[in-house]
């Protein structure tokens, strides 16, 4: 066991969750609904998101990140026009591909001519990283990020990437990180749920089983947040008089108790009597997080609420209510793209004009999210991840797209734990290939986990015979670019 | 089975779990050694846990040579002398000295591993090998056998309970057992009249005519078939990108609900699932005549589609796996899969069982399948074949005395070898070569030589040439014609051919969902009058396993359809590299097809000018007779490809194939494994044979404890889809057996065998529970008395609707569209939502969309399908509380509700809380809770008068007092 182990809170059984709360409505509610929780008190407030299951097992050590922002870039951005600068694609622009490395099968087989990136490189901070002018905001965080140049992919395909990018499998029907994170380290907030997906227009290929608990019990699926007035299905009551819902809740809990006491008590009985009351005080809780009532003007300009573009000021939204997730204690965020097109980053013709237009939407509201982290102190608790589910070719296809590459992907991370600054991996002079130091998605959740205090090795579940992992049999942490 | 009555904890969340567990987990230490140990229940269990990672049946990670899973290799000299076990002998024996041992470096299992045997798991391995460490197989291989068959369930329930000293609960009041028989047999709650007349009802078999109500009951066979269905993963969609649909997927969940209202015989269910398409003897519906047996099949086909996969031959192993996935865990309670990368760590189950397993599956296609086949048309279709025989061989004798053949000199070579090209597939010859035919469109062989007469005059206008044909009865009829599989070497396929909305496509390695941006090219719609050649490009699949589709009718996204006038003609397939080559010889010229040329020219020389108007009535008939063949439904099964044995794929990789090919045969650890399949096609009949073989251990009592599990809420084997090593171990393995063994008695009847169950007493149990039995029992495992369970996702719904009185009864058809809710977005989004109500229809008639799965569904545990769950997850969480709470569907029910309550009219005050209670408990209120309701209506009164409302005042209180009790625990409980 850990020399940590001290650290560790037991499980609380059923029963001791049972008597925090023993007060029932009373005593939960006089607990302050609305205020972020203090970050301390995470480790003392288990959750009663699912208390039958009794599964919050704890952080295996001490972790570095209470949080993780998980900005998924859907569709594939590509890393010689964002964050992988190669001289040579300009110099042989136009030239075929073919004779001058060997092309993998691609999804839509359409190999046009080496293509340049359209966008100029320039360096950037104390580490003078190059960024392209794609991303104007987030190259003046490049001292508190470590980028990756060096990330692969098993599928060239959209959907199981995705599902190999949220679950470690690239077929439907595994539980996703959020999940896991969630089994692994319960909820710091009763309020609120462990893992929230920010759905900010398009939700991936692959649909909804992105973020979905496998075979985890469903507790630990996410919850999708949406931008409105109600957030989450079925939060908002829908009686017409001020108390009416009270009125009967008093009246079904009463009943209820009534029944336990005759029928002796039964667990599960008692413990969906008090899902009622956590349930009540969502309906406030979660419509009061996406309300920025408290938050000053200064603040939603940097994340560009004044923005022109309507896809900025949606994405600058979505931003700041992970902001407000992390000061609740939520666990795993992630932020899906706005519908700047129905064809997200992926960018298999006109790549300029899509590309442009992607990177407008989010690159403001991102810089904006990481110095409102940090001026706020969160930054150092919050592990910030940036990536798509692969890279794009360095060759055209057709004339002026790029087709998909799961052999390189640039991606980076903030926050905490992570070493501002660096570069790590490499790819070949086209930058088509990892050549350095390949970073895999088994070895991303394994850093992930780490992160958060899980031994990717040890968090495990048996199903149908196996106890399995996130990383399945693979992953290792990325120590270099680690604290 | 001589097993220690005793039943282990096993601890079984995770690794991590059982560490953070075992610091305070230690009451089992407590309890005293058996007399006699048992290697089953006592020892086992302890080894899997520990020790079978680095010594047991996977020899690639088996460390020192050591293996613990068999007595000869726990028996045999070690590597640095001394034996692990010493039977009879604990002091020299290497394994005790090890696990006692104090070092680091020398103590099992190593500190690493994070487990420690506790100070009773080392006494218990003492005393085993003591006694003589006697070795057994693992329980669930070991055939069901019973001292005494006279003995009954409560004989065996009470006998623990009496040794535990655990005092019964009583027996349920009749309210409560109505309840609970209704729901748990049919999914939904009791009706008012039936609960009256059940009451009032004071003979000695009242309880078993309610049973038997129920069991036969339309509503039974929803029920037990949504269990089913929980298995197969079914759906309705492929999920993946676009969530395309799986034609006519409700086909097989009216199937099953047929046949579980039938009482099919599980041997039966089983068979047809496995080879329903292969079963000499069909089952066909009794009412339609339609066939059933083959519909089955549909499971092997409920998987995920993916769209557009780069790497099809891993896509294919992906499909194949989860099949064997599916098949094992389903029928057998074992994880085959867990065999594909290395033979199983725990299971004896080896790498090669699994390629058995696959080389099943790779010879398996899938296919659409006619759904609405029946007697009528099979008869239909050989009256026509036998009438098509009869006018050949009556013109063709008329006519060939009068006409001299002269010889010609034979062709010299039969197919010329030829760079050129390769002859795939003729059809200018009498037959179709090995090219099977599924559906009934393409007749037995080719049209060579059957008669065209005018069917007005009865002219003969020609002998037709040979020719594929799907209208050999009419166009319209389903029908695919495909070749053997065939390793791509060439830059094309070509097919000559004609038709109209047809379809030719190149099947590369089983991959179906054929499409833009990669495979595109790999179909071609087939509309041409005049023969045509159509090419397809597989010049990127060169080395990849193929065959060639020809098929009447199209797929629409997928989807497939059968346009009336459809159909498809072929005379021949190659392949072949740059052009089509001019000239494609004839597989074998003989005497028949000379004599047809000789008589088509003199006929159209006007040498010949034969009538035959006695045949004209028999053709007009028999045009009128194909009319039936048409086909307009279909479902997606499967249908018998060619046999392949399949290499073992090393560490799961099909890039690294074993030399040898493994046998297609069943597992080789149980009855009949080690005998090899002799089909020509799958060996799927093989397959099912052998699961049903007398000596299996394990399909009867899979499912008897399947069927405990849906009663109790928990199987006799808590882990009801795992029978092998690391599931759990049957609580009342004496118990199981004797209903194993019933069930095979019983011809495997389903309805019988739950029957028997639900008459036991320990079924008909309170589920009052008192203090001491909690204590000594927590988890009530010895059914001192009846679980408390919450109701399923379905039966809640259900319920709502059958309270509110909108419960719409039709049976079976096409699913009803899903409510779509704002929160549900992505590729593949119907256009439009389907009703907020569902139609009033059962849970189990609403669509099931793999990317677009209800909520209410999911949130209340129904599984994703992606896999064989035959064990929900009871969760509880918040959002079960939002739905019930706010969820419009829940209040516009409580508003109806409330409605049909005030209908009646007349009702005091009294009445309407009883009528409520009747439709929502089952019972009749207390005096007390009169009071209650009371108190509260006259609150929910006065809240509304102060606001003002002059919406119906009356509706809107019971609407409000309605919509509270759908959120009683007492509701939405079976208590």
């Amino acid at each position: 066991m850990s020399k940590y182990h001290n650290f560790m809170q037991k499980p609380l059984s059923r029963r001791e969750m049972l008597d925090i709360c023993k007060g029932g409505f009373g005593s939960l509610a006089l607990m302050s609904l609305l205020a972020p929780l203090p970050l301390s008190c995470g480790q003392s407030e288990r959750s009663i998101i699912n208390p039958s299951s009794n599964l919050n097992l704890g952080p295996h050590f001490l972790p570095k990140a209470k949080s993780i922002i998980f900005l998924y870039m859907d569709g594939g951005v590509s890393q010689v026009d964002s964050f992988d600068p190669k001289p040579r694609l300009t110099k042989e622009n136009g030239e075929d591909p073919r004779k001058k490395f060997k092309v993998d099968a691609t999804q839509f087989d359409n190999v046009g001519k080496i293509l340049k990136s359209p966008w100029e490189f320039k360096q950037y901070g104390e580490c003078g990283m190059p960024v392209s002018e794609l991303f104007p905001h987030i190259a003046t965080c490049v001292d508190d990020m470590a980028l990756i140049r060096s990330m692969t992919s098993q599928f060239p395909e959209h959907t199981n990437a995705n599902y190999f990018l949220h679950t470690g499998s690239g077929l439907q029907g595994r539980p996703s990180m959020g999940s896991w994170i969630n089994y692994g380290l319960g909820s710091e907030n009763k309020n609120i749920p462990g893992y929230v997906v920010l759905d900010g227009g398009l939700i991936p290929p692959g649909g909804l089983d992105n973020f979905k608990n496998g075979f985890l019990p469903a507790s630990y699926q996410a919850s999708i947040l949406r931008a409105g007035a109600q957030p989450i299905a079925n939060i908002k009551p829908k009686e017409s008089i001020p108390n009416l819902q009270e009125q009967k809740l008093s009246f079904i809990k009463a009943l209820d108790k009534k029944q336990l006491a005759e029928t002796g008590e039964v667990d599960a009985v008692e413990s969906a009597i008090s899902n009622y009351e956590l349930a009540y005080k969502m309906q406030s809780s979660i419509p009061e997080l996406t309300e920025f009532k408290e938050e000053s003007k200064a603040t939603k300009k940097l994340y560009g609420f004044d923005s022109d573009d309507p896809h900025t000021r949606g994405y600058a939204a979505q931003c700041l209510l992970a902001r407000r997730l992390v000061e609740r204690g939520v666990r795993f965020i992630e932020l899906t793209c706005p519908k700047v097109s129905a064809d997200r980053w992926d960018q298999h013709g006109n790549l300029k004009d899509g590309h442009e237009k992607n990177a407008h939407a989010v690159d403001q509201p991102i810089a904006g999210l990481l110095k409102d982290l940090k001026s706020r102190g969160l930054l150092e608790e919050t592990l910030v991840v940036w990536t798509g589910e692969f890279g794009r070719t360095p060759f055209a296809q057709g004339s002026n797209g790029r087709d998909h590459n799961p052999s390189a992907c640039s991606m980076w991370m903030a926050g905490a734990g992570i070493k501002g600054g660096t570069i790590y991996g490499r790819t070949d002079e086209y930058g088509y290939r990892v050549i350095e130091n390949e970073v895999s998605v088994h070895d991303l959740h394994a850093t992930m986990m780490h992160l958060m205090g899980i031994n990717h090795e040890h968090l495990t579940f048996r199903f149908g015979g196996r106890d399995i992992r996130l990383t399945d049999v693979h992953g290792h942490v990325i120590k270099d670019i680690l604290t | 089975m001589t097993v220690s009555r005793r039943i282990k904890k096993i601890w079984s969340l995770s690794i991590l779990c059982s560490i953070l567990l075992s610091c305070n987990n230690s009451n089992q230490s407590y309890e005293p050694l058996p007399k006699k140990v048992d290697f089953n229940f006592d020892i086992r269990p302890i080894l899997v846990q520990n020790c079978y990672l680095c010594h047991g049946p996977d020899p690639s990670s088996r460390k020192a040579k050591l293996r613990l899973d068999t007595y000869e290799g726990a028996t045999a000299a070690l590597k640095d002398g001394g034996y692990a076990v010493v039977p009879g002998k604990p002091s020299n024996s290497e394994l005790i000295y090890r696990i006692t041992h104090e070092n680091d470096d020398k103590i099992m299992p190593p500190p690493e591993m994070n487990s420690k045997l506790s100070e009773r798991e080392i006494n218990l391995l003492e005393k085993w090998i003591k006694q003589g460490a006697e070795w057994k197989p693992h329980w669930s291989f070991i055939k069901p056998n019973v001292d005494n068959d006279i003995n009954d369930i409560d004989f065996y329930i009470n006998n623990y309970l009496n040794q535990k000293e655990l005092d019964k609960a009583p027996i349920a009041n009749k309210n409560t057992l109505i309840r609970r028989v209704s729901y748990l047999l049919t999914g939904l709650p009791p009706l008012t009249e039936d609960i009256e007349e059940f009451i009032a009802d004071s003979s000695d078999d009242a309880y078993d005519k309610m049973v038997d109500k129920y069991l036969n009951s339309v509503s039974y066979g929803e029920r037990w078939a949504r269990h089913w269905m929980d298995l197969v993963r079914y759906a309705e969609t492929k999920g993946h990108e676009f969530d395309y649909a799986i034609t006519g997927a409700w086909k097989y969940r009216d199937y099953l609900i047929k046949a579980f209202n039938n009482d099919i015989p599980y041997s039966q269910l089983l068979k047809e699932h496995l080879a329903g398409d292969l079963l000499k003897e069909k089952r066909y519906d009794i009412e339609t005549g339609e066939i059933e047996s083959q519909i089955a099949t549909a499971f092997y086909a409920m998987g995920e589609g993916t769209h557009s996969p780069v790497d099809v031959r891993q896509d294919e192993a992906n499909r194949i796996d989860n099949m064997i996935d599916v098949t094992s865990k389903t029928f057998q309670g074992l994880t085959v899969s867990c065999a594909k990368c290395h033979d199983h760590k725990f299971d004896p189950i080896t790498a090669a069982d699994y390629y058995a397993f696959y080389g099943v599956m790779e010879s398996t296609r899938f296919t659409p399948l006619d759904a609405n086949l029946s007697i009528e048309k099979e008869n239909t279709a050989k009256e026509l074949l036998e009438i098509q025989d009869y006018i050949k061989t009556l013109v063709t004798e008329k006519i060939s005395s009068q006409v001299e053949v002269k010889m010609i000199p034979k062709d010299d070579g039969v197919i010329k070898s030829s760079s050129d090209y390769k002859l795939l597939g003729d059809f200018r010859v009498s037959n179709f070569g090995k090219w099977k035919t599924s559906g009934m469109a393409f007749g037995e062989k080719t049209t060579l030589g059957i008669p065209e007469i005018n069917k007005h005059s009865g002219k003969l206008i020609a002998l037709k040439e040979g020719i594929a044909s799907s209208r050999v009865f009419d166009a319209g009829v389903f029908g695919s014609l495909r070749s053997p599989n065939f390793v791509l070497d060439s830059d094309f396929i070509g097919v000559r051919a004609k038709g109209k909305q047809s379809t030719i496509r190149i099947i590369i390695d089983n991959f179906q969902l054929i499409q833009n941006p990669i495979y595109g090219d790999l179909t071609k719609g087939v509309n041409t009058s005049e023969w045509t050649n159509y090419t397809f490009n597989v010049e990127a699949w060169k080395g990849h396993k193929a065959y060639i589709e020809i098929l009447s009718g199209e797929y629409k996204q997928h989807n497939f359809d059968l346009p009336e006038n459809a159909f498809v003609e072929a005379q021949y397939a190659i392949s072949f590299n740059e052009e089509w080559p001019s000239e494609i010889k004839t597989r074998d010229v003989d005497a028949s097809t000379r004599q047809i040329k000789t008589i088509n020219k003199q006929i159209k020389n006007g040498h010949l000018n034969p009538y035959f108007s006695e045949l004209i009535t028999t053709i007009d008939s028999s045009q009128r007779l194909a009319k039936k063949l048409k086909s307009k439904t279909f479902i997606y099964g499967v249908s018998d490809g060619f046999a392949i044995n399949s290499p073992v794929f090393d560490r799961g990789r099909y890039q690294d194939l074993s030399e040898e090919r493994i046998p297609r045969r069943f597992l080789s650890a149980l009855p009949l494994g080690d005998v090899p399949f002799k089909s020509k096609g799958s060996g799927r009949l093989e397959l099912a044979n052998a699961m049903l073989d007398t000596e299996n251990p394990l399909t009867s009592r899979v499912m008897v404890n399947r069927i405990w599990h849906h009663l109790f809420g928990r199987g006799i084997v808590e882990t009801v889809d795992n029978f092998g090593l690391q599931g759990k171990l049957p609580s009342h393995p004496e118990l199981l057996d004797h209903l194993a063994i019933k069930f095979q008695k019983d011809d495997w009847s389903i309805k019988k065998m739950i029957k028997y169950i639900v008459t036991s007493n320990a079924f008909k149990r309170s589920t009052i529970i008192n203090n001491d039995v909690v204590k000594k029992d927590p988890n009530n495992i010895y059914l001192a008395s009846f679980p408390v369970r919450r109701l399923e996702s379905e039966a809640i719904r259900d319920g709502i609707l059958v309270a509110s009185e909108s419960l719409n009864d039709t049976v079976y058809g096409p699913p009803v569209e899903t409510y779509l809710t704002k929160f549900m977005q992505g590729r593949g989004r119907p256009a439009k939502s389907g009703p907020l109500n569902g139609n009033g229809r059962r849970s189990i008639y609403q669509s099931v969309r793999r990317n677009f799965l209800e909520p209410m569904m999911t949130v209340f545990d129904r599984p994703i399908p992606f896999t064989t769950f035959g064990k929900r997850d009871v969760t509880n969480v918040p959002s079960q509380s939002l739905i019930l709470m706010n969820d419009p569907f829940v209040i516009e029910q409580a508003e109806i509700m409330a409605q049909k309550l005030l209908e009646q009219k007349s009702l005091s005050f009294n009445e309407k809380i009883e009528w409520i209670y009747m439709h929502a408990f089952s019972r009749k209120p207390t005096e007390e809770e009169i009071g209650n309701a009371s108190k509260f209506i006259k609150q929910l009164e006065e809240m509304k008068k102060a606001n003002n409302n002059d919406a119906d005042f009356d509706l809107e209180i019971w609407k409000e007092y309605c919509h509270s009790i759908f959120n009683l625990k007492e509701f939405l409980y079976l208590i």
